[in-house]
């Protein structure tokens, strides 16, 4: 599959594109079902994810936490589900939730749209990270240039590269 | 969704430059004065806004320190700052291969997803 792409249609919003080589069904499932998203989500080296509350009901609410097992450290979003289409699309506020890592992402939620489109058993995913306001999106991108900030530039690095 | 937010976050940027690139005129604008140094005037005659809109969205380039002003007798022209750009295109570069690394786990979990499927079908 192609590698993933990465646009900025408006001043608040990014724009990732990937598409699967696995029919829509099974794509939404491992965005939906905790278990499988544990295994693609927690790609951070040290880092698990010991708290992943998902739902697929319009007006529930989600949590995602990460934790660094060497160092107690814990981080994670929250939102609430605004609109689920099943096998089509999915859009939810996110909220970052500084656990004990510190650092903010804004006030307001940002909204998530993911799109999700089946052709010929290729599925391909659109995901849109709208941000309530450009200084949220600023706040967002500065995060973690704080002090707090215990993941540093050679573990990204390292994430980069593997 | 985004769960890497946080690293995201990571990635140091120009916050400005992000703005500068987002608007369509801006992009266009990039894109005439990356071929060669150009005035206000000869650039607003690719546009169908005002000489005044155009000139406003150089003052944001220049904001950004995308674009720099040369006085040549009594013209300014606008030329593209190559690194300023660089520096934007490794930004996004950073960004997708934080997606893209998440992706590919993504695509492995879902070939043994596929395959567990087809095992099932057989029995």
């Amino acid at each position: 599959m192609k590698p993933a792409e990465v646009s900025t249609p408006s001043d608040r919003e990014v724009l990732v594109k990937r598409s699967f080589d696995a029919p829509v069904d099974l794509v939404w499932q491992a965005y939906t079902d905790p278990a499988l998203m544990r295994r693609w989500l927690t790609a951070m080296p040290g880092w698990s994810m010991p708290v992943c509350e998902m739902t697929t009901d319009v007006g529930g609410k989600y949590r995602w936490r990460w934790r660094n097992d060497e160092n107690d450290q814990e981080f994670g979003f929250t939102g609430e589900m605004l609109e689920v289409a099943l096998h089509s699309k999915i859009v939810h506020t996110q909220i970052f939730d500084p656990g004990n890592l510190g650092g903010s992402m804004g006030g307001e939620p940002s909204i998530i749209t993911v799109t999700f489109n089946e052709t010929d058993g290729i599925t391909a995913v659109a995901t849109s990270i709208k941000f309530a306001s450009q200084a949220d999106r600023d706040a967002a991108i500065s995060t973690g240039m704080t002090d707090g900030m215990e993941m540093s530039y050679k573990q990204l690095d390292e994430v980069l590269a593997g | 969704m985004q769960p890497f937010g946080c690293i995201l976050a990571l990635v140091d940027m120009k916050r400005d430059v992000f703005q500068a690139i987002a608007d369509p005129t801006r992009r266009a604008i990039i894109a005439l004065i990356a071929v060669q140094a150009m005035t206000p005037n000869a650039l607003a005659q690719h546009f169908d806004s005002t000489r005044q809109a155009v000139s406003k969205h150089l003052r944001i380039l220049t904001e950004c320190e995308i674009v720099t002003q040369e006085q040549k007798g009594r013209e300014i022209y606008y030329r593209l700052e190559i690194d300023k750009m660089k520096e934007i295109d490794e930004w996004l570069e950073q960004y997708r291969k934080i997606w893209e690394s998440r992706f590919e786990q993504l695509g492995e979990v879902l070939e043994v997803m596929k395959n567990d499927q087809r095992t099932k079908k057989k029995k």
